[in-house]
């Protein structure tokens, strides 16, 4: 089966002018030459904290940006050379305040969008109220959009988006800003679109979502794929670094350090609280190293001592950690 | 392929015109504005006599429409740029021209509105005699001469997104055609090497045929003759037009600055 | 510890306030030529003034013949001041940014007064400048002589005529923050200065209710004042002209100022100001 999103070495160099008199340019690698494949029906994830080249990268395949280098096809048209028969099948959400005209109503706004993608009359009409059912805006359609809340903004995206019934979707960070409430019920409509076998690209940062969400997740880091895979798998890799975690009364940088230098940690991170500090330690001995590491912690009071599970959020920190390292050394 | 965008048209249309009736703006730029500039101009014109009445009409309705056209024609797609829209309409099976489109023949409508505004001050206010003699060929040239300047606006639109300081100038262009057209006064009162500049701009014959058929003296000639420079400039302008939105719109994807505020 | 004397606190508050002022003045200042390439805004500084003045000095020596050319130069020379004084200022005190900082500047001590003067500085100055280049085109294209004219005498016109359309700038851009329509405000004001302020039509031509509204705009007494002065008369003989020119500018800027603090308290009472 062919893949519905096919990239191959993507690159993307942002140039920007500085000062005003003597105009010097600056160029930045957002995106450093990335392939990854998505199979039809599936749900995507592109992982990373924020300028790590995840909006670049789905601006290049929703065909508003031109790549640099490399190239991209969406259900085998090109990005660049074949972009008038991409742009009828997929939908994509940028989100935010933006984006929607706030002077209309929810429903005049889906009403304009569904006119310009050409849709019939007819099939709109049944579309619409349908969409706004599904995501809760339905009794909210009359009011100007000016009036919505951030969620409302949001959901009205995901509804504008669906109105040419696309088979690839583009979600970016579609729950960013959001309240928890507001959050939960975007990514419910995400698992129901999944349901519906479409074909879903989601960006985000919340490790959470991701792992919910996805079938498989690449992590993204300054403009490069560090890594793709199945959460499961990705877990898998930081597998072997149990997480012991201590809650002590305080601790000192230089216990910190201490720790940080034993040679079988790899990562020493710490949470303070009010009333106590939580020390994390990345270990690959797990449990075994407990004995040891107390013993570079006597000083500090321990109150609680627990070992859990990697989650992908471990991963990550290592998988980040160590993209760095080579980048550096 | 004209019905298939007829939709979009419409649709951007409607959009622009609930969008410019519900903006205070909109009542200024419609009504004051075209009022305080023809009271000017019949204010300035009063010593010339009752039959400028009609010249100053035509005169002060055609800068109304240029200026319209240039602000909300000009401000098309930079206007969707500042409210975060754009990248929305870029990427969509109807092409960006058509938007465009409907939202001039929007601001179009606006500006008619104001054409009427000073035809009924100088008859109403100042009492001038507004007759015009020859009313078919004057609503003709009125009709071709409103979509070639129509064709002129859609250049204004690409043109602006090319380039942030181009719009600096959007302000310092509205007298130029105002001067260089002759609405208000001939043309003969500037250089002769302005001529040429003149000549090139659609609404220069539409004003020359207006001012004639109104006052009796447009000549079948004339009429022939300005009606295809109005015709010929129009499609030009079209090329033009169509030519700078390809161009524009790559660029905009290459620079990215379709998502700039 | 001993408080130093009252003539040094005099000082330093006084020189806290002139700190205020310039601070507002930069930051206007900055907004104005930090984001514009400055052969752009030099080319709009002279190519809109440009357009305005030849089109109507153009019309008016079609309309009245190529003797009143210096009358029409004069008067939209003039007015263009307008530009700087009417749209710079009230953006610089209507505009969203400067609303959205206005939270902390009033839960400080800061002089009002100063802060709220600061922001019409550089469109003083730069209405200043426009008026001047405005009637070295005039005289250019040989539609003014200047022959006759005491040059110090104009000056002090302009810069007078410039400060008083300035302090109407101030009075609507605090209107601006109350409404929030702040273009429809600007143009408004810009188009009927142009109207009413005697640089098209002599003033004494229109209704008389219109005359009134003319004797209580900025810029009228103004451009009458620089007509006689171009003419040849002494300072002595506007004199009059202009006192009425400033104690406008004076009153807009009394009321203005009025009707920030009024903003303000408003604003505190309402719990509004996070509005912006």
């Amino acid at each position: 089966m062919n893949a519905a999103v096919q990239v191959s070495n993507l690159r993307r160099v942002y140039k920007s002018h500085i000062g005003a008199f003597r105009r010097k340019v600056k160029e930045v690698e957002a995106v450093k030459g990335i392939s990854f494949e998505v199979e039809p029906g599936e749900l995507f994830g592109v992982l990373g904290p924020n300028g790590a080249g995840k909006t670049t990268t789905v601006k290049m395949l929703t065909t508003l940006l031109i790549p640099t280098s490399g190239t991209a096809t969406i259900l085998g048209y090109d990005v660049v050379k074949q972009a008038d028969a991409i742009r009828p099948r997929i939908g994509f959400i940028f989100g935010g305040e933006r984006g929607l005209y706030w002077r209309l109503s929810g429903l005049d706004n889906l009403k304009y969008f569904s006119a310009l993608y050409q849709i019939d009359p007819a099939i709109s009409k049944q579309r619409i109220p349908r969409l706004l059912e599904l995501v809760g805006l339905a009794d909210r359609a009359n009011e100007k959009v000016e009036g919505y809340s951030r969620g409302m903004k949001q959901r009205l995206h995901i509804a504008r988006t669906l109105l040419n019934d696309p088979e690839v979707l583009f979600l970016d960070e579609p729950s960013i800003g959001l309240d928890p409430v507001a959050a939960r019920e975007i990514r419910q409509v995400v698992r129901d679109l999944r349901e519906q076998n479409k074909t879903i690209l989601l960006t985000t940062h919340y490790m959470f979502e991701a792992d919910e969400l996805c079938r498989r997740i690449a992590v993204i880091n300054h403009g490069a794929i560090i890594a793709l895979d199945t959460p499961a798998n990705l877990k898998r890799f930081a597998r072997d670094l149990a997480v012991v975690e201590f809650q002590v009364n305080r601790v000192t940088p230089q216990t910190v350090e201490r720790l940080k230098g034993l040679p079988f940690v790899d990562a020493v991170s710490v949470e303070e609280r009010e009333q106590n500090s939580l020390v994390i330690v990345q270990s690959p001995r797990g449990s075994e190293a407990v004995p040891d590491l107390m013993a570079q912690l006597n000083g500090s009071a321990i109150q609680k001592v627990s070992v859990r599970e990697p989650t992908l959020e471990d991963a990550y920190v290592r998988l980040v950690n160590q993209a760095d390292e080579t980048e550096d050394g | 392929m004209s019905l298939k965008y007829a939709r979009a048209v419409f649709a951007a249309f409607r959009m622009t015109y609930l969008s410019l009736v519900m903006d205070s703006f909109f009542i200024f730029a419609t009504l004051l504005m075209p009022l305080i500039y023809a009271l000017i101009a019949f204010g300035i014109l009063r010593d010339k006599g009752a039959h400028y009445g009609i010249y100053v009409a035509i005169g002060s309705g055609l800068a109304g429409l240029w200026s319209t056209l240039l602000f909300g024609s000009g401000n098309a797609i930079t206007s969707e740029r500042w409210t975060g829209t754009l990248e929305n309409i870029a990427a969509l099976p109807t092409p960006l021209w058509v938007i465009v489109f409907g939202k001039t023949l929007a601001s179009t409508l606006q500006s008619l509105l104001s054409m009427m505004v000073s035809y009924l001050l100088g008859w109403l206010v100042f009492g001038y005699p507004l007759t015009i003699a020859q009313l078919p060929e004057f609503f003709g040239v009125l009709f071709f001469g409103i979509l070639s300047f129509v064709a002129l606006g859609l250049m204004l639109a690409p043109a602006f997104l090319l380039n942030p300081q181009i719009q600096q100038f959007q302000n310092a262009m509205e007298y130029p055609v105002y001067i260089l057209c002759g609405f208000l006064f001939p043309v003969a009162l500037l250089p002769f090497w302005t001529t040429p500049l003149s000549y090139v701009l659609s609404p220069f014959w539409t004003a020359r045929a207006l001012q004639s058929a109104a006052g009796g003296t447009l000549t079948l000639d004339q009429l022939a003759f300005d009606g295809a420079m109005i015709l010929a400039l129009g499609v030009i302008y079209l090329g033009i037009a169509a030519l700078l939105f390809r161009v524009v719109l790559r660029k905009a994807r290459v620079d990215a600055t379709l998502g700039l505020q | 510890m001993l408080s130093p004397p009252p003539s040094v606190l005099l000082m330093q508050r006084l020189w806290i306030n002139v700190q205020l002022f310039s601070q507002g003045a930069v930051l206007s200042y900055r907004a104005l030529f930090a984001w514009l390439r400055p052969a752009t805004f030099i080319a709009s500084m002279i190519f809109f003034p440009l357009g305005q003045i030849m089109f109507f000095t153009l019309l008016g020596i079609y309309a009245t013949g190529a003797q009143n050319a210096s009358f029409f130069l004069l008067g939209n020379a003039m007015q263009i001041t307008a530009s700087s004084g009417i749209f710079g200022v009230t953006m610089a005190i209507g505009g969203e940014r400067w609303a959205g900082t206005l939270m902390y500047l009033f839960g400080s001590p800061a002089n009002r007064l100063a802060i709220f003067t600061g922001r019409a500085a550089v469109h003083i100055l730069n209405g200043f400048v426009e008026v001047l280049l405005g009637l070295a085109w005039g005289w250019l294209l040989g539609w003014v002589d200047f022959s006759r004219t005491d040059p110090l005498a104009l000056g002090l016109t302009i810069l007078i005529a410039t400060f008083s359309t300035a302090a109407l700038g101030l009075l609507l851009g605090c209107l601006g923050l109350i409404t929030l329509n702040i273009m429809f405000i600007n143009n408004l004001i810009y188009f009927l200065l142009l109207l009413f302020s005697g640089a098209n039509v002599p003033v004494s031509s229109l209704p008389q209710w219109m005359q009134y509204i003319s004797w209580a705009l900025p810029l009228t007494r103004g451009i009458q004042a620089a007509r006689e002065i171009v003419s040849g008369a002494h300072v002595s003989q506007v004199a009059n002209l202009l006192a009425g020119e400033l104690a406008i500018g004076m009153m807009y800027l009394a009321v203005g100022y009025l009707l920030f603090r009024f903003f303000e308290m408003e604003a505190k009472r309402r719990g509004t100001l996070e509005a912006f």
